[in-house]
């Protein structure tokens, strides 16, 4: 077995664990609501997502016994078998088992596992039902499987429904497939005890829930709003070695810092693994020939950010090779190699993640795009567009320049769904394109969505967060460089551009008869996303970074607050989102 | 709940506190403790009655005078307290004029409330009870706050006027 398919295999039982947790949450709700027709579909994904990937991995043994389960669930969610107790705890018993399976196979990757077992005694339990005696002595059986034996016996018993024969005749079938593939029970049972022993010791990672990790570095963080207070009040003391045990204090606190923001950052690594069957799946059914090479794929992220990522970047492959790489004729024809290339890479830069997929495909083509979202009503007819706003296009909702909708992409979730997920994370997307030579995608992300560097500026007595990386400059702009005018507003006259220039005065909807002249104020220039512009604040206090904390549901409507912060003394801050808080003042202008 | 059963024969007990002259009270359950009204940070574009953003011990939560909302005129002399409550697993911090007592009501002594024509939504409030003379309405909170505070906050955001500078 080479590393990469361990890598798979191992990602894939860490995966199933997790699958098989929740799924075991669903069954014992849907046990106390039998009706819950949502639950069952969730169900019914996960046992669906259990097989696939179990498949796809190569663990025969749990992807039959998946797939047996599976279409049993199909009857339940059908209502063809009625969601009874005794059905729960079948499944509960099956999801046990599958559950074993993942412990084994754990220990061994290439443990061939005896599903017969399992299927056996369910049968051994509904034939007993079935015969109206419980044939085989009942104390044989592990006590897991008692329940559903006793429970079998008595329902069927008093009301052998049509249902409840069909999931007799159901578990009788599987297990024939059991029973043709492999050993006897009693066998299996001893091996895993000894394979489990040995195996704990090489894995020396446990798993910690995210949301205590979460409390520690919330813990961490007022740990160190702690300290700075504490070293600002030592300043004015003379105690010597008062100052110097905060200062020392004060490494160790960072330390800490560093170390529990670490925890939550995971290696791209499985992310990357998943795109190599994207890439062959795709290319494969639209016949084309398309290699991944992945490069980076050690550097870590913040685990919210990769689990976020993944389907923008499956998307984003997917497009890649369905618009990019042209078909084998047209590359030869053009003289390139018959087989495309995807490269997939990932690097850090200036505290950024830079997730890069770059095709050596036939390139976007501007006037086309233009062409396309004429003719589809985006734009007026005629319009012409700069080379740079025209390949943006493709991120306009509804927009795909392929006529047909294909099963690979151009399914309603397109581009603009990529880049608003990425923008979520407070990323942004970057097209570079070069005309019969491909196009690359830059995804640039922030290594992590808790901790922000973040410029503390001053308005009214009240103090606000604004993202470092929203803000492109910030100046003292002299009483010549504004100019007021009534039909647009203030306009800042910046080395040969204009920018609408706002108060945040005004912004925050405070009352204009405060106003202060501009060249009292700083203007902070804004131009990471859509169009720039400049917004006037009091004073700027300084840089920081500040730990995001969430704010209550009541307020989480406001969408230009992005947070808050406790800042060094306490107090909250709101950290503001200032495309967000122009907007509104923008339509009025326009 | 359950605490409420185990220790208290089936009585639930309720957290009295003072807002102007009025007394008012809420399951104690829900309270998460009672503090001293901490600096807070305003947050434009909300109702007045919803005060900012505090810091408790680490965690940013919402403040809110309960007094604004229900249109009562703050007392004179009081010392104004913020009562921490958990609402549906979210905690939000209300401002009262006095915490006063902890109640354990005879279920005798509760009633329904009168049905009064009225133009304030009053389904806010659960229950009347009569103590010593005083009456004690019991407040459903995440209703008087919560859920409607939702719908406030996002319209009052919706509504701010386009003021280009």
């Amino acid at each position: 077995m080479d590393d990469f398919e361990k890598e798979l295999k191992v990602g894939f039982l860490e995966e199933a664990s997790q699958l098989l947790a929740d799924a075991e949450q669903c069954f014992l709700a849907l046990e106390s609501n039998p009706q819950d027709g949502a639950m069952l579909d969730k169900i019914f994904r996960l046992a669906h997502n259990l097989k696939g990937s179990s498949k796809a991995v190569g663990f025969e043994d749990i992807g039959v016994f998946t797939h047996r389960f599976e279409s049993f669930l199909l009857k339940v969610k059908n209502g063809e078998i009625p969601v009874s107790s005794s059905v729960i705890s079948l499944l509960l018993v099956c999801n046990d088992h599958i559950r074993s399976m993942v412990d084994i196979l754990k220990a061994d990757l290439d443990a061939r596992i005896d599903s017969s077992a399992l299927m056996e005694q369910i049968e051994s339990a509904s034939h007993g039902a079935q015969a109206e005696e419980g044939a085989e002595s009942a104390d044989e059986e592990p006590t897991g499987l008692q329940a559903v034996h006793d429970v079998h016996e008595e329902e069927v018993f008093e009301a052998p429904t049509p249902e409840e024969v069909e999931l007799i005749r159901l578990v009788n079938h599987s297990f024939d497939v059991g029973v043709a593939e492999v050993a006897p029970v009693r066998e299996s049972a001893p091996v895993v005890k000894t394979v489990a022993a040995p195996a704990t010791a090489p894995d020396e990672s446990i798993r910690v829930s995210l949301a205590r990790l979460e409390k520690l570095i919330n813990s961490v963080g007022e740990l160190v709003i702690l300290q700075t207070v504490l070293r600002e009040q030592s300043m004015t003391s003379n105690a010597h070695l008062l100052r110097k045990t905060i200062h020392q204090m004060g490494k160790v606190t960072k330390e800490v810092q560093d170390i529990s923001m670490s925890l939550r950052m995971v290696p791209l690594k499985q992310t990357f693994q998943k795109m190599q069957r994207i890439v062959r799946d795709t290319s494969g059914m639209l016949g084309k020939k398309v290699g991944l090479v992945t490069s980076g794929d050690d550097t870590e992220l913040d685990k919210t950010v990769l689990e976020n990522i993944s389907d923008p970047l499956v998307h984003l492959i997917r497009n890649a090779c369905d618009h990019g790489i042209e078909s084998p004729e047209s590359r030869l024809a053009s003289g390139k190699p018959e087989s495309g290339t995807v490269k997939l890479n990932a690097y850090h830069q200036s505290g950024k993640l830079v997730i890069e997929v770059k095709d050596d495909g036939g390139g976007i083509d501007g006037v086309k795009l233009t062409a396309k979202a004429i003719e589809k009503g985006i734009l007026k007819p005629g319009t012409v567009l700069p080379e740079q706003e025209a390949i943006h296009l493709i991120f306009h909702p509804g927009f795909s320049t392929k006529s047909q909708v294909t099963e690979v992409s151009g399914r309603g979730v397109g581009m603009d769904v990529v880049k608003t997920n990425i923008e979520a994370l407070q990323g942004e997307v970057q097209v570079e394109t070069v005309l019969g030579e491909g196009t690359t995608f830059k995804v640039v992300l922030p290594l992590t969505l808790a901790i922000i560097d973040g410029m503390v500026v001053q308005n009214e007595g009240c103090r606000f967060v604004v993202p470092l990386s929203h803000v492109h400059e910030t100046l003292k702009p002299s009483s010549d460089d504004v100019k007021h005018t009534t039909t647009m507003g203030e306009v800042l006259l910046l080395r040969g551009e204009n920018l609408p220039l706002y108060r945040l005065n005004t912004l925050l909807g405070h009352k204009k008869s405060a106003l202060k002249a501009a060249n009292e104020q700083i203007a902070m220039v804004i131009r990471y996303a859509g169009n720039p512009f400049a917004v006037l604040v009091d004073d700027i206090l300084g840089q920081q970074q500040v730990v995001i904390k969430e704010v209550g549901q009541e307020i989480q409507s406001l969408k230009w607050m992005s947070g808050s912060a406790i800042l060094g003394d306490g107090k909250p801050a709101i950290i503001i989102e200032m495309n967000e808080l122009v907007k509104p003042s923008r339509k009025g202008a326009a | 709940m359950n605490h409420a059963k185990n220790t208290n024969s089936n009585r639930e007990r309720f957290l009295s506190f003072s807002l102007g002259t009025e007394e008012y009270a809420v399951p104690l359950l829900a309270v998460r403790e009672v503090i001293a009204l901490p600096e807070y940070t305003p947050v434009p574009y909300t109702p007045s009655y919803f005060l900012g953003i505090m810091n408790l011990r680490g965690q940013v939560i919402s403040i809110m005078d309960l007094r604004q909302k229900l249109g009562i005129k703050p007392g004179v002399d009081t010392e104004t307290a913020v009562i921490i409550c958990d609402l549906n697993g979210a905690s939000i911090g209300v401002v009262v004029d006095s915490v006063n007592t902890v109640l354990n009501p005879e279920t005798a002594d509760l009633s329904e409330k009168p049905e009064i024509q009225s133009n304030r939504p009053t389904d806010y409030i659960t229950g009347v009870y009569r103590k010593d003379k005083k009456l004690i309405l019991f407040l459903d909170l995440s209703r008087s706050l919560s859920l409607e505070d939702h719908a406030a906050v996002r319209k009052s955001a919706e509504v701010r006027a386009p003021k280009a500078a």
